[in-house]
């Protein structure tokens, strides 16, 4: 890719008997954002930790802005990196936190300029006043945005995010990924970002990259990942659709919802019909309607901001959700221990099976 | 627990230790005040005076009984026991901080390491002087082979306050510091060191206490001049008298100031960085 | 920087270089002089002089003789002697500091109690238990004056006894910290939900408190042991001569200028030790422990 400020280039690595990443290979273009996605041991944290330079890879290359750096020492590489749990340094305050690159890298600026450069960012992430107090006399949420002042004081080209969002509350959360996008579109900065979110990775994300167990599974744009999951798995990840398991044959998928013919189905390891939480329609047990049907017992709702979920107890056993936005008008009511009848229009379903072409 | 029953039988244990530890340190506090120079280092008291003290300073008419030569002998101890601090903290804190990565024979240099604790002095010592006449063909003196015996005993020391700091310590913070463009050399000076500061710190008193105190490996070792602990056994093979006790009081006294400072760095230390955030906490 | 440079693994020397001071001054100034005993017994002793051609000589003076023989065994005697005083009076103390005492506070000023004695001079305190020890010493006087004994007892000092009365009060600290850091260690949810299950004390001592303390025990033991095993100091101050340990005879061949049967009793405590240590560290990974 031309315009690929970095590149991973079939990378792997090993911790004794377990392979945390397997041949990875990915291009990310400049001023790209693009979100990791997979759960806890999918080797999200090793990648970042491979492209920082704090860990060597076994295998594989990585390239950033044209030059092979596979052994270049974290140091040497201009490579920010975000950590999890902010790593500020706890002896220093907030101004010597943020401008402790300038004044001890590589081309360490005079004192007055680390203090007005230091002074800018720490205005920029909405902490003036703040210089001089420790990072322990701060909030997760200040720390955070110290953590990410300290690391864009040093103009990296590229950022790496390690779960960033994860120490801090919901509330706050959606205020940084609000601040985080602002800032990167005034400064221009590709971000690389890991997340155990999938709400995060898909509102965050120009692209989405879903890992599992060491291997990139897909990757792709925000709507192309929710539209079209590559496999079970990533639609799992993605945490919004109802998964059921049966079989598929002769174009037909035979679950617990009865029998339904499939239009078109992706190849898979193993027969899965998916539906996305929010084209899932609720009927009173005595209608009849054609298509899939599935009885269900309704549990609970839970108000999620933009929309509400309805969680149903099937018959068999397992949990079928369904989300409805508030934008499409007022939410039904539900009662509690009621029986409904779940039911969808099979074209939005998702079908993986082994028979697929 | 029957700790209704338990508790007060071993508080009473606990006591009875405690009088058996300070019983000797007791005494020796009051035979230091016997009078002299007639009186002997035993009870019962003659009378109250502060004579053997005066006594160690020269401050008495001469008298039958010669000074204690401390004079040359402390100083020395004290430089060899600054010598011994520095060389073995550097040491311990390099060691350690190795010891963070895994390596092939890490097992082998652990224990080799360790191993300088465990041999008597005795036997490094005379080892050491072996070396030293047999050998080399060189004079023992208390900086050279003398110096050289208390490094390789209080070293270990020093590794294992060190390894146990470090083993606690986050390296995310020094990983931050890198991906900032900060040399490893100077995330260590800047992050790493003052973090581990008040590790440094245990090990330095551990190391400088063990070498004021060391005797063994000093009397084998250090050749002619005397350390303070040498010019202490001097005194066994002659008679002793109450100045030795009253000298024991006193380097006693001495070793509280020495914790006094120790105590008051680590207070610092720890207040430093606690001061610099409290200036602007206003909200 | 090129590609063709970057690209090639650095070697990382730091490790190598951190550690090879520190081992260069330990092979050096530790394991040097220990192989030059071992080479210097096999040397050939005259009066005032030594050479190093080999000979067997003080080898045989050493196993032919009754004093330098009856002085390892008296050492091997003093230490397991000591090691089972210093427990005894070492292990009550570390549960009531580790175990008993609930108060973090109360137990830290327990320990610091304990140390304090150490910032006397070593061989200062080894001399305090005379005037403690001797026949119009402290012991007897209260004794005396409490009337348990209506005449002082004399064994007290300069006996094998008051060695051993001086070395236990001398090396039990390195008992009792040890053993009260494994002690607090032990999660007391355990010992809580064993007495809910109605087992009584002497129970989870002895199935729960005691194993769990063990490590701490070693540890404590080897401290004591590399102490004692190489000691001189004390036997020669409070037995007056009577009690003869390797080390003793080491300090007095010395002295004499008998660098080469000196050796030889080097030679044997260093055995001694290893077997000792080498035996202590198969019941405990001192690594581990840390």
């Amino acid at each position: 890719m031309e315009t690929a400020v970095f590149r991973l280039d079939g990378v792997t690595k090993r911790y004794g008997d377990l392979l945390a990443l397997d041949q990875v290979t990915l291009d990310v273009g400049v001023n790209e954002y693009v979100s990791f996605l997979g759960p806890s041991g999918s080797g999200k944290t090793t990648l970042l930790r491979v492209i920082a330079g704090f860990e060597a890879p076994d295998t594989g290359r990585v390239f950033f802005e044209g030059r092979d750096i596979t052994h270049l020492p974290a140091h040497e590489r201009g490579i920010g990196f975000v950590f999890q749990n902010f790593a500020l340094f706890p002896h220093l305050t907030v101004r010597q936190n943020v401008g402790f690159g300038l004044a001890f890298g590589k081309n360490p600026l005079p004192a007055a300029e680390v203090d007005r450069r230091s002074a800018e960012m720490i205005a920029m992430v909405g902490l003036a006043g703040m210089e001089d107090r420790g990072v322990d006399q701060i909030s997760g949420g200040q720390r955070q945005r110290v953590a990410l002042a300290r690391t864009l004081a040093m103009q990296p080209k590229l950022v790496l995010l390690d779960e960033p969002l994860g120490a801090l509350d919901a509330n706050l959360r959606g205020r940084m990924r609000n601040e985080l996008r602002a800032i990167r579109e005034r400064l221009g900065v590709t971000f690389l970002h890991v997340t155990g979110s999938e709400n995060e990775a898909l509102a965050m994300g120009d692209r989405v990259v879903v890992l599992d167990r060491g291997r990139i599974i897909q990757s792709g744009t925000s709507d192309e990942i929710y539209d079209t999951p590559a496999s079970p798995d990533v639609a799992h990840y993605l945490n919004r659709f109802n998964l059921f398991d049966g079989t598929l044959a002769d174009g037909q998928f035979r679950g617990q919802f009865g029998t339904v013919a499939v239009p078109g189905a992706r190849r898979a390891a193993r027969d899965v019909y998916a539906v996305g939480y929010d084209r899932m329609r609720v009927l009173p047990l005595s209608s009849s309607a054609d298509g899939p049907k599935l009885k269900a017992t309704f549990v609970a709702s839970e108000y999620l901001g933009s929309s509400i979920m309805n969680f149903f107890e099937v018959d068999g056993g397992g949990v079928v959700e369904m989300e409805h936005h508030l934008s499409l008008g007022a939410p039904e009511t539900y009662a509690p221990k009621q029986d409904y009848l779940l039911t969808w229009n099979p074209e939005h379903a998702i079908v993986f099976g082994r028979e697929a072409r | 627990m029957e700790s209704r029953v338990l508790k007060p039988i071993l508080g009473v244990y606990v006591a009875a230790f405690l009088l058996f530890l300070y019983g000797p340190f007791v005494v020796l506090t009051i035979i230091s005040f016997q009078q002299g120079p007639e009186g002997g280092p035993q009870f019962p008291i003659i009378e109250w005076s502060t004579y053997w003290y005066k006594h160690i300073f020269g401050l008495t008419p001469p008298s039958r009984i010669a000074p204690l030569p401390v004079g040359e002998a402390l100083f020395r101890s004290l430089v060899l026991a600054f010598m011994t601090m520095v060389t073995s903290t550097v040491l311990g804190v390099m060691a350690a901080q190795a010891f963070r990565k895994r390596f092939k024979g890490a097992s082998f240099v652990f224990y080799l390491i360790v191993l300088g604790m465990m041999v008597p002095g005795v036997l490094t010592g005379l080892g050491t002087s072996l070396l030293a006449n047999n050998i080399i063909g060189i004079e023992r003196h208390w900086y050279t082979t003398a110096f050289a015996t208390h490094v390789a005993y209080t070293f270990p020391f020093a590794f294992l306050v060190m390894l146990a700091i470090l083993n606690r310590f986050d390296a995310s913070v020094e990983e931050a510091a890198w991906s900032l463009g900060v040399s490893p050399w100077m995330t260590f000076r800047k992050i790493t060191f003052p973090l581990i500061f008040p590790g440094v710190l245990s090990a330095m008193l551990f190391a400088f206490t063990l070498s004021l105190d060391e005797f063994p490996r000093t009397l084998f070792a250090s050749g002619r001049d005397q350390t303070l602990p040498l010019a202490i056994y001097g005194t066994f093979s002659v008679e002793i008298h109450p100045n030795i006790f009253a000298f024991g009081v006193l380097t006693t006294l001495f070793s509280f100031a020495l914790l006094s400072v120790y105590g008051i760095l680590m207070a610092l230390s720890v207040r430093r960085a606690k001061k610099m955030a409290m200036q602007e906490d206003i909200v | 920087m090129s590609d063709a440079t970057a690209s090639v693994p650095r070697k990382d020397n730091t490790t190598r270089w951190l550690l090879l001071p520190g081992i260069i001054w330990m092979a050096l100034f530790l394991v040097t002089p220990i192989l030059m005993i071992v080479y210097v017994s096999f040397w050939t002793q005259t009066t005032f002089n030594i050479s190093s051609d080999p000979t067997l000589a003080s080898w045989k003076q050493f196993f032919s003789s009754d004093t330098y023989i009856g002085s390892l065994w008296t050492t091997i005697r003093i230490w397991l002697i000591v090691l089972a005083t210093t427990f005894i009076v070492g292990y009550p103390t570390a549960l009531f500091v580790g175990l008993l005492v609930k108060s973090k506070t109360l137990s830290t000023v327990l320990l610091v109690i304990c140390v304090i004695p150490f910032w006397t001079s070593f061989l200062i305190r080894v001399l305090a238990w005379r005037p403690m020890l001797g026949k119009e010493g402290a012991i007897n006087i209260i004794l005396l004056k409490v009337g348990i004994i209506q005449q002082p007892i004399e064994v007290l000092l300069f006996t094998e006894l008051s060695v051993i009365i001086g070395m236990t009060q001398i090396y039990c600290v390195f008992m009792v910290g040890p053993i009260a850091f494994m002690l607090a260690r032990i999660d007391r949810n355990i010992i809580e939900a064993a007495r809910d299950l109605g087992a009584g004390f002497g129970r989870i001592f002895w199935k729960i408190i005691f194993p769990l303390s063990l490590p701490g025990v070693v540890v404590g033991a080897i401290f004591v042991s590399v102490m004692v095993l190489g000691e001189f100091a004390t036997s020669g101050a409070l037995s007056g001569r009577k009690v003869n340990l390797l080390g003793n005879i080491i300090v007095t061949q010395v002295g004499s200028l008998k660098w080469a049967m000196a050796s030889v009793v080097g030679v044997i405590l260093t055995v001694v030790m290893g077997i000792v240590i080498a035996g202590f560290l198969r019941i405990v990974d001192l690594k581990r422990e840390l």
